[in-house]
């Protein structure tokens, strides 16, 4: 290619873009030498990669929501049943937690004991989880499509089972019926962001309405379901995203089946007395319901 | 199973670079949509991974970005188009003002910094046309910098002040 040759407008182009090899970016130097106008094209291309660079700099910085943490490990997986995270209390835990609960509710002063008591026994109990944990993962999973144990942090189950808990019993458990299934899908769109009620009639849960509850970070969603087999369940959402990394294994209370996961964005809670069956159709039937 | 373990790492460390490219298609205009893009394609390359025969793979980050352009193309043809916000950088009213294919191509050279020839594979098409594209993009970008938009003006003057805190 001889210097003198044309220079058009692609050979710019390419030249921003480090397409050209040395012979040619050499070309287009001498030719933007003597060719201010081009120059100034070229100069303001610059300016546009590094306008768009700069406008979006700040999202590669920012954390990534765990929703799309997550999805790289339980995609390889297909079935949501590999994502999902399974807690079950064990009895030996139960009394701890119960203890808890009975501290909490009978509102006697000196409970700052009980709690410690309590937390100790958690943290206790979280070590041997841990450790069955990676008992149980360590030797049996090679064969196994490549899946990381996913924990979630403790903050999210603790919310949706305290949301469980008190709305789920109770006398008033719903702000809006499932009658007004519009009004309550409007609502839950515009603070929580999720729109979507998911029908999990064929696991033998009917909704019964919901409410909206503090979530950890934001507000969340609460969605009763009533079960002909058992209590009402109860699928809770959140926006996910920001939450600390967990530092125990999620737990439930006894005789509560919790199953979590993410998707589009949100972190969902499926809990209730549900048989393991159940809450596993219930939750995968309601995972597919909501990236439809 | 140590080539699916190096797949899925290669996948989370894609996912930055690809969450501000969908933001970008997008013009910052549906983060929520955006981050919902990307799930769908982490979900897609990985299921397309895993049915090829192991080394069918040649190049994920290709493949991923693809599988978001297309996804976004389609979710883009049945909705509203997003516009960006007044407190948003002019750049992204410019952007919004160009034809998908034409922000397509841009953002795929000018943020991600892939070449002519694999924007082309992304975009289901050839490099001449992919360059067209580009330089169509740039002049229209180019032109709109002279003659911005009243709303692109807005945006300029109140972009230093506000700023969306999250």
């Amino acid at each position: 290619m001889s210097p003198g040759e044309h220079v058009d407008e692609s050979d710019l182009h390419g030249f921003v873009d480090g397409e050209l090899d040395a012979e040619n970016r050499r070309r287009i130097e001498d030719h933007l030498h003597n060719h201010a106008e081009d120059a100034a094209l070229v100069e303001g291309w610059r300016r546009q990669n590094a306008a768009l660079r700069a406008a979006f700099a700040q999202t590669v910085k920012e954390p990534l929501p765990s929703g799309l943490r997550t999805a790289s490990v339980t995609s390889l997986t297909r079935s949501f049943g590999s994502g999902v995270n399974w807690a079950r209390f064990s009895p030996s835990k139960g009394a701890s937690l119960r203890a808890m609960r009975r501290s909490d509710t009978s509102r006697r002063p000196p409970r700052r004991p009980a709690i410690v008591m309590s937390l100790v026994t958690l943290l206790a109990g979280a070590v041997v989880a841990g450790a069955a944990l990676l008992a149980f993962t360590g030797p049996a999973s090679p064969p196994a499509a490549p899946q990381r144990v996913v924990i979630e942090p403790p903050g999210l189950l603790a919310h949706a089972q305290l949301a469980y808990q008190t709305y789920a019993q109770d006398m008033r458990p719903v702000e809006i019926g499932a009658d007004h299934k519009a009004e309550l899908s409007t609502w839950l769109g515009e603070r929580v962001g999720f729109a979507r009620l998911p029908d999990l009639s064929a696991a033998g849960l009917e909704l019964v309405g919901g409410r909206l509850v503090p979530g950890v970070l934001a507000p969340a969603g609460l969605l009763i379901y009533r079960s002909a087999a058992s209590g009402p369940a109860a699928l809770y959402f959140e926006r996910a995203g920001g939450e600390r990394p967990p530092a125990a294994p999620p737990k439930t209370a006894p005789g509560l089946a919790a199953v979590e996961w993410r998707a589009a964005g949100f972190a969902f809670v499926l809990i209730g007395p549900l048989a393991a069956e159940v809450a596993r159709a219930a939750s995968e039937s309601a995972a597919a319901q909501a990236i439809r | 199973m140590g080539q699916a373990e190096d797949f899925e790492e290669t996948l989370e460390r894609l996912t930055p670079g690809l969450r501000r490219y969908a933001r970008a298609l997008l013009c910052g205009a549906a983060n929520d949509l955006a981050d919902e893009l990307v799930q769908t394609a982490l979900q897609t390359t990985a299921d397309e991974a895993r049915h090829d025969a192991p080394g069918a793979v040649l190049d994920i980050r290709v493949d991923l970005y693809a599988s978001l352009t297309h996804a976004a193309q389609r979710r883009l043809r049945s909705a509203a188009p997003h516009r960006p916000s007044l407190r948003q950088p002019a750049i992204m009213h410019r952007l919004a003002d160009l034809p998908f294919e034409e922000r397509e191509t841009l953002l795929l050279v000018a943020l991600e910094g892939f070449t002519y020839e694999e924007v082309a594979r992304i975009a289901r098409t050839d490099r001449p046309v992919a360059l067209m594209r580009l330089m169509r993009a740039r002049s229209a970008l180019t032109a709109l910098d002279r003659h911005p938009s009243p709303g692109a003006d807005a945006g300029r003057r109140s972009g230093p002040h506000l700023r969306v805190v999250k």
